[in-house]
């Protein structure tokens, strides 16, 4: 469904900001890759919002766990929470997909076209790829201040919880499913992928 | 959907429901628990505890531990009182040198756990015996007392804020209100809002909850380490000077095994201390239990030691249900 050129995979595969951006600039020149817009996303995705200088920032990877912590946190105050997601939802461009390019109602929004809507699917999965990477970790999950490990079941079992509380779990507390609809399929296409049981434990969660 | 947000949302005020129960058990064997004195003595009695519970809840839920917090009320307290009675010190500035003191107590903790690697239960356990062992050194093991009294600077502070209300009957409190129970209040507004409303809040959050993701992301995760056991040494320090002020002598022994009594009331407000996961409001509602517990035994006349029992029952129910609950969302 979120086909891209076959030259993109490399990229799309590799999960470090620096030898992603020399893949990037080392993309042939060809047609119907819209490089511009690649470059556009890596410099939103790794650029310091914060404007703090800071170097090695995956400010996407960022705003995911601050989904995460709103899902599992929940809030006091529902319309500064509202608002905080609504904010978010805009940083990770979940208001600029293709289907809304013709709504009359969002004439702020970009137009975009179906590559563009597999390119953000693309970088949305390599998102929570690089996440998950993490969770294998020893400190993972771990109990007692770090002194009882978590066993690869455990861990794969959190970071599930983890991967569905920033994709649909705050997408359906929040009833912004259809806006978050891209982040969610590569959310959960990429942890079925991870381990065999995400698969059943993102279906428990997500029938909850 | 909406069962859920019930369940979830009556899950995270249970606390509360276990605070009013006991309040009610104690109230119905001895209705002069619920009178304004007592109540009064109440609040008095954990303002401290309160103060030095935030630092606590920032350490665990970064899935951290600081043991040394008494040892700093104990230096801190010796510190303060030695500069003021055997120095001549302002009364402002050993208090403003005490707690610098324990900051920068809290910044080698920090510097063990985070650029050492050295587990934060034995840097914070060996950070304990160092500090405590200085306090003595300072003291001389012996009480260094008549800080109230014989300092007229420091025995304004003490009317001011604290207990000398017998003496000096309506000047430690505001209305009903004693101001260490405000200082105490203030305290928990300020860690209210770092957690709830700042981005220290989120990062600390984030750490506990997966600290390699969190690292990156961008988070200094080394940095935020120093600043929470810094913090940590800050809401220690002046729990000391509040206690200082309450008992008007420095004592090098003063606030032996209260970190577990902090621990108990941070993991019983629901911190996990597999880190990540906790509420400032669930931390109220753990110290005032304790308070409650603590004053309720006493006026049910229940010795010292059964006291030390249950607190540790408490402790272990405590622990043992989070643990539980890992274990069970685990499986």
């Amino acid at each position: 469904m979120y086909e891209i050129h076959e030259s993109l995979t490399g990229y799309y595969a590799e999960l470090e900001p620096g030898k992603r951006l020399e893949i990037l600039e080392a993309l042939p020149e060809v047609e119907g890759v819209d490089v511009s817009f690649l470059h556009e996303l890596y410099h939103d995705r790794y650029s310091d919002h914060e404007g703090k200088g800071r170097k090695n920032v995956d400010w996407w990877l960022w705003r995911s766990i601050c989904l995460q912590q709103l899902c599992s946190r929940g809030g006091f105050f529902k319309r500064f929470r509202k608002r905080e997601v609504d904010a978010i939802l805009g940083e990770l461009r979940m208001d600029v997909h293709h289907e809304l390019r013709t709504d009359d109602t969002h004439p702020e929004l970009r137009t975009h076209n179906t590559t563009h809507t597999a390119y953000l699917y693309h970088e949305y999965r390599n998102v929570a790829r690089r996440y998950l990477s993490t969770c294998r970790s020893g400190n993972y999950a771990s109990r007692f201040m770090g002194f009882r490990q978590a066993s690869d079941d455990e861990k794969a079992l959190r970071a599930c919880r983890d991967v569905w509380e920033m994709s649909r779990g705050i997408a359906k507390s929040e009833g912004v499913e259809e806006r978050m609809r891209v982040w969610c399929e590569a959310f959960r296409d990429e942890v079925f992928e991870y381990d065999a049981v995400c698969r059943e434990e993102y279906m428990r969660l997500d029938n909850q | 959907m909406q069962d859920n947000k019930l369940i979830s949302t009556f899950k995270q005020n249970a606390i509360w429901l276990v605070f009013f129960i006991e309040i009610a058990i104690f109230a119905y064997f001895n209705p002069k628990f619920l009178s304004i004195p007592n109540i009064v003595n109440i609040s008095r009695q954990v303002s401290y505890y309160g103060i030095a519970s935030i630092g606590m809840t920032f350490v665990i839920l970064i899935a951290g531990i600081d043991l040394s917090i008494g040892s700093i009320i104990a230096l801190v307290n010796v510190v303060c009182a030695y500069l003021m009675m055997n120095m001549g010190w302002n009364m402002w500035l050993a208090i403003l040198v005490s707690i610098l003191m324990a900051i920068l107590i809290g910044v080698l903790n920090g510097w063990m756990v985070a650029s050492i690697g050295i587990p934060a239960i034995i840097a914070t356990f060996a950070s304990q015996t160092i500090f405590r062992g200085c306090a003595y050194l300072l003291s001389g093991g012996l009480p260094i007392p008549g800080v109230v009294l014989e300092n007229p600077t420091f025995g304004f502070f003490a009317r001011w804020s604290l207990n000398r209300w017998e003496l000096f009957k309506g000047m430690g409190q505001v209305g009903l209100i004693p101001i260490c129970a405000i200082i105490m209040v203030l305290c928990f507004a300020i860690g209210s809002f770092i957690l709830n409303k700042s981005y220290f809040g989120r990062y600390f959050y984030a750490i506990g909850g997966n600290e390699e993701a969190s690292e990156l992301s961008g988070i200094r995760v080394n940095k935020m380490k120093y600043l929470i056991y810094a913090l940590s040494g800050f809401f220690a320090g002046l729990a000391g000077i509040v206690l200082l002020s309450r008992s008007g002598s420095a004592q090098s022994t003063a606030a032996i095994g209260f970190e577990f009594e902090v621990i108990t009331c941070v993991v019983l407000g629901g911190v996990s201390v597999a880190g990540g996961i906790g509420h400032m409001s669930g931390v109220i509602a753990g110290v005032l239990i304790i308070g409650s517990l603590k004053s309720g035994m006493i006026m049910m006349n229940v010795s010292e030691y059964t006291q030390m029992v249950v607190q540790g029952l408490v402790l272990a129910v405590a622990v043992g249900i989070d643990c539980f609950s890992k274990k069970r969302q685990a499986s």
